[in-house]
């Protein structure tokens, strides 16, 4: 009797243990959503928010970044060394393999910069990589990297491209079914519904916590929201400020977006200095930030370039808020009544209707007769980056994901710049010395005198760094990264 | 019968034609393809060399020249966004989109023929008045927000279905259900007026008269007569619900139709998916419009189809 008791007590012991441990082990998988589905799997095409967020994980780069921004060495055993000015060395990891078994080496890395630039693949990455010219294997762990001219973020480049193996780039179904030498392996994709990792337990950096992530696409912010409520889904994106006391559990960084306003300084009355000033003076941002996005976003430093970036000017103060001093230059310009044109989208950025009415009533407070145009947004990029007059004043959202200023300085203060829109030449200059300054400190003290100058002038009316915001379920851990990128290695699941 | 089938068929594939053209012409005045395809920092020469890949460097008319050939053959040119034959994404679609109204739509067909029909059994009633009540209710409900509400409801706080997305049978429930509510009601409707009309009618008194069934009166004769209404909205709803309210419940859901990749092509400039797409539901509704004046004349030999 004892010895059938203790056998049944033992053969309860066993199934509370199993089941015990059962959903332990199922709380290692997490479900994600994404806004919309990977176009192509393909690393090397896209630049599509809904491939990185996936690929990342599958695929590395010679580079990489810390959870904070630093740029640190990646598949590269260590920061690159220059060779001459447009030589940079490349040593690399040892004993990393591809999923499929193939080894990572000088050969992969060549494949990789080989194929991104090659325009018959029509990559949308290109414009990271405009500055690659080719890469050449020393031996097995070097690699030579070069390029058109100087280019001092070429390793912040490299933090972008990512390796991929090269006998599966020829013989295998990168678009469909990718293989990367990430910490998570590729298992489905059901086409319209989810795709699922699972951990790689080979990994050169130590096996992830979370065993397995399924990424579901769901397009509206109401049924992710829904979703994340019902316990279905354990991180949404771009959680809306006003749902942050909903939430089980929420967080926020700051992004990698700026807002900002571009003016047309040649335009006549945006060419007055006084005036341009007045559109500064007259913003009530700390107000906005407050209202609009419940403090989840702060007073842009008197430049649109992101705090995170190399060559943000930490010395720049916000610009003021005077509105009595803005009305008086405004006054004192003779411009009092005059009508200025407010370009504009809705819906590509978080608030951005807001933000562009918001600024456009400010602005009317101070005398001028602001016009707004919200345009559709291929006949807005038009507006932004088109060939015809510039506007008064157009807002955009302004991003960097190499998080160096070459972005913001080339983009939108170079007179040349896709989105610029003033003539400066002399400033123009001084962005186009920076773009090729190798020498670090240099670079940082043109960067500095730059933003100082278009920050006198008043060049632009930046309004906010803006924060990414995410909503998650009671048992994650996880702390975004400032590059937005959702690396499921950083996070862990309590229970 | 064969004449006029033939006939209709010309009609329709001039309908697909011309709605073809209609889309073909309005995504290239409307939109840019390349400035919605390309990132910001795509250079002028990259810009040139996408919209040669494309085609779209070549004259208007030529270009719907070519689109002509292709069709023939189905060939709609690559999905801009999912760089795969634009025609293979629909077939991978459409089942999904089918599935959901056929669920929808069933369900409001095999619940509103009861409906309607106890409800018109004694107009002004306490069930004829909550059923005309209720019905209303439904039609004045926009799909975005039942859906929304619906989720709240059984998935968030009761936490019985599941919110979006496709998987298990569990997950059809709620997209169909919200489907289904406006057709079921608009059909009840119909069933409890027609029928309402028909009980009325002198035949159903002589039959009563003669000693026949109510239930038979009810269930074969007076059933038979309204049979052609309903069937004649039935087609309707179909032909609406493909046209668009899918596109509503596909997106709240996230059920991946040929609705919610109609949404998402036209957001991603995709203009070779939306042609497909539209090419699609233009030929089905014709097909669907056609089978149905075959059915009605099945169902009802006096019926003159022309």
């Amino acid at each position: 009797m004892n010895f059938m008791l203790r056998g049944l007590l033992a053969t309860s012991a066993i199934a509370v243990l199993t089941a015990a441990a059962g959903p332990a082990a199922l709380a290692q998988s997490v479900t994600v959503a994404i806004g919309s589905e990977p176009s192509t799997l393909d690393p090397q095409l896209r630049d599509d928010g809904g491939e990185r967020q996936v690929n990342d994980n599958i695929y590395e780069t010679l580079m990489a970044r810390t959870a904070t921004g630093e740029l640190v060495s990646g598949l590269a055993a260590e920061a690159p060394t220059q060779v001459d000015e447009l030589t940079w060395e490349f040593k690399l990891r040892q004993g990393v393999t591809f999923h499929n078994g193939e080894p990572f080496n000088a050969d992969a890395v060549v494949t990789s910069v080989t194929r991104v630039l090659d325009p018959a693949n029509n990559s949308e990455q290109l414009g990271y990589f405009g500055t690659i010219a080719s890469a050449e294997k020393i031996d097995d762990t070097t690699v030579r990297i070069i390029t058109t001219g100087p280019d001092p973020i070429l390793p912040s480049r490299m933090y972008w491209m990512k390796m991929i193996a090269p006998g599966y780039a020829a013989n295998g179904d990168l678009a469909a079914a990718p293989v990367g030498t990430g910490p998570y392996k590729f298992v489905s994709w059901n086409r319209g519904t989810d795709i699922v990792l699972e951990a790689n337990a080979e990994y050169w950096d130590g096996e992830p916590a979370i065993d397995s992530v399924t990424y579901r696409f769901i397009g509206e912010p109401g049924t992710r929201l829904s979703g994340l409520m019902a316990g279905e889904l354990d991180i949404i994106t771009n959680l809306l400020p006003e749902f942050t006391t909903s939430v089980p559990k929420f967080a926020a960084v700051p992004g990698l977006e700026t807002s900002v306003f571009v003016l047309g300084t040649d335009n006549p009355i945006i060419a007055i200095p006084e005036v341009r000033k007045a559109l500064n003076l007259a913003i009530d941002r700390q107000a906005m930030a407050d209202s609009l996005f419940l403090g989840f976003a702060t007073v842009a430093k008197g430049h649109h370039v992101n705090p995170a970036a190399f060559g943000f000017n930490d010395a720049l103060e916000s610009y003021a808020y005077d509105p009595d001093a803005a009305r008086a230059l405004i006054e004192a310009a003779g411009v009092a009544g005059e009508t200025i044109h407010v370009y504009g989208e809705s819906g590509r950025w978080l608030k951005d209707r807001e933000q562009i009415e918001a600024v456009a009533a400010y602005w009317g407070e101070i005398g001028l007769v602001p016009e707004v145009h919200i345009e559709e947004f291929s006949q807005y990029l038009d507006t932004l980056m088109g060939d015809g007059p510039r506007p008064d004043s157009i807002f955009i959202a302004n991003s960097n994901e190499l998080l160096d200023a070459d972005r913001e300085a080339s983009f939108i203060y170079h007179m040349d710049g896709a989105a610029a829109s003033n003539s400066d030449a002399e400033m123009a200059a001084m962005i186009d010395e920076a773009r090729i300054t190798t020498d670090v400190a240099a670079r940082e003290a043109l960067y500095a005198e730059v933003f100082q100058k278009a920050h006198d002038l008043n060049y632009t009316v930046p309004l906010f760094n803006l924060q990414d915001i995410y909503g998650m379920s009671e048992r994650m851990e996880w702390t975004p990264r400032p590059d937005a990128k959702l690396m499921i290695k950083e996070m862990s699941v309590t229970e | 019968m064969g004449a006029f089938i033939l006939r209709r068929m010309w009609q329709g594939l001039l309908v697909v034609l011309g709605v073809t053209l209609t889309v073909f012409v309005v995504t290239r005045l409307f939109t840019d393809p390349v400035a919605l395809m390309l990132p910001l920092s795509a250079s002028d020469g990259q810009r040139a060399a996408f919209a040669a890949q494309i085609g779209l460097d070549q004259p208007v008319p030529l270009q719907f020249l070519w689109f002509l050939g292709d069709l023939a053959t189905l060939d709609f040119g690559q999905s801009l966004w999912q760089r795969r034959p634009a025609i293979e994404v629909v077939f991978e679609r459409l089942p999904n989109t089918l599935m959901l109204i056929g669920a929808g739509l069933g369900f409001a067909m095999v619940l509103a023929l009861p409906l309607g029909m106890v409800a018109a059994l004694r107009p002004g009633g306490i069930v004829d008045r909550v059923t005309v009540s209720l019905g209303l209710l439904a039609l004045s409900m926009p799909q975005f927000w039942v859906g929304l509400l619906l989720i709240l409801i059984f998935a968030v706080q009761l936490k019985v279905l599941p919110t979006s997305g496709m998987g298990s049978p569990a997950h059809i429930i709620l997209p169909a259900l919200t489907l289904a509510l406006s057709p079921l009601a608009r059909l009840t409707m119909l069933v409890r007026s027609s029928m309402i009309d028909e009980l009325n009618q002198q035949y159903v008194k002589t039959a009563r008269s003669k000693g026949l069934g109510f239930r038979r009166i009810l269930g074969v004769h007076a059933l038979r007569n309204i049979l052609i209404s309903f069937l004649t909205l039935s087609g309707w709803e179909l032909i609406s619900t493909l046209a668009g309210y899918t596109v509503v419940v596909e997106t709240v859901f996230a059920w991946p139709g040929l609705g919610l990749t109609a949404i998402q092509a036209i957001q991603r400039g995709d203009l070779f998916l939306m042609q497909a797409i539209v090419f699609s539901i233009a030929l089905l509704i014709v097909i669907i419009n056609l089978t149905l004046d075959i059915v009605f004349k099945l169902i009802d030999p006096r019926i003159r189809l022309n």
